[in-house]
């Protein structure tokens, strides 16, 4: 199968070889994929354009009604509050992690859309991107579970029932991260394999952009959806 | 033909050997795993309907609950669809 996928390489989905970038830092060399670095400087840029784009429909004083493009954004802000931030356990915490949340909802939805535009990849297809965010939510949980309790206390809190447990807790919570990211990636990947195996075996016409929204589009929402909310679970669960 | 009789009882080997363990583990491996998600997703989505039969109000609560839920179930399936993914391609 690999001599397909260097084929479409060029075209629609990149599954094919990986141009690496090496950057040299003293004597370790740290690898990036080109091609998804730039997909993920796309998407930051889209989410910027779109929030400046938007921002021009905002300058209005308050005592009018409020226009279509003011009204989208507090149902969004809306959204993001009730939805996300709002389950947390304290209110202090809920202000303070509202912009990470809603960074992380919103870069995680633009990249699982952005394989509908054609010449286009999302990010989070690389296990890199999504590993790398499912760290910055440990590394966060973790600190602020420190801060908050201590760091006697948060050693203890892995010795809880019994102090045999400790290897298991730790396992249980070292793997929380690792099923973080396999979860996305294994669905955005599952879904971007499906539509071109059917795009070059069976049905080039119809079928590929119908997939193509359906596990692009409407999983991708749901997956964002979803990784959002478990690093809100995963940040209240370490610090409560 | 002494040479064909010989190949015939000293059987598969090798390169195809691995080729053709390679793709009858694949198929297990997304055949099986593919089992435990649709059970357990079905479980949930028949809990959901009847608490939206019983409380037609809280529809929209529950399905967002439901969805949510499917979608964490779902794991267990992308993890053996990713084992069944790096046997065919790349081992």
């Amino acid at each position: 199968m690999k001599p397909i996928f260097d084929q479409l390489a060029g075209l629609l989905v990149h599954l094919g070889e990986k141009r690496i970038a090496v950057l040299h830092l003293g004597g370790y060399e740290l690898r990036f994929d080109w091609y998804i670095l730039i997909m993920s400087w796309i998407v930051i840029g889209l989410i910027i354009g779109v929030a400046l784009w938007l921002r021009r429909g905002l300058r209005q004083p308050v005592e009018e009604k409020p226009n279509r493009t003011q009204a989208a954004l507090e149902s969004l802000m809306g959204l993001l509050k009730t939805q996300l931030a709002d389950s947390f356990a304290s209110e202090q915490l809920a202000l303070t992690m509202f912009p990470l949340v809603s960074a992380i909802f919103l870069y995680v939805l633009f990249s699982n859309c952005l394989s509908v535009i054609p010449y286009m990849v999302s990010p989070t297809q690389d296990l890199n991107v999504t590993l790398g965010l499912a760290l910055l939510v440990f590394v966060i949980s973790q600190v602020l579970a420190i801060r908050n309790k201590g760091f006697k206390k948060y050693v203890r809190s892995f010795a809880d029932p019994i102090p045999v447990m400790m290897p298991i807790n730790v396992i249980g919570e070292l793997a929380k991260p690792l099923s973080h990211a396999f979860r996305l990636f294994g669905n955005v990947l599952a879904g971007t394999i499906l539509v071109t195996v059917v795009m070059v075996k069976f049905a080039p016409i119809i079928l590929p952009p119908v997939l193509n929204i359906f596990f692009g589009l409407f999983f991708g929402g749901i997956q964002a959806f979803v990784f959002a909310i478990l690093a809100v679970a995963y940040i209240n669960v370490a610090v409560e | 033909m002494l040479q064909e009789a010989q190949g015939a009882v000293s059987g598969i080997g090798g390169a195809d050997l691995v080729l053709a363990a390679k793709y009858l583990a694949a198929g297990l491996c997304m055949g099986i795993g593919a089992i435990g998600p649709a059970i357990g997703e079905g479980l949930a989505a028949s809990h959901a309907l009847d608490g939206m039969a019983r409380q037609p109000e809280m529809e929209s609560s529950l399905m967002r609950t439901m969805i949510l839920g499917q979608a964490i179930t779902e794991t267990t399936g992308i993890y053996s669809l990713l084992i069944a993914i790096v046997l065919l391609f790349v081992v």
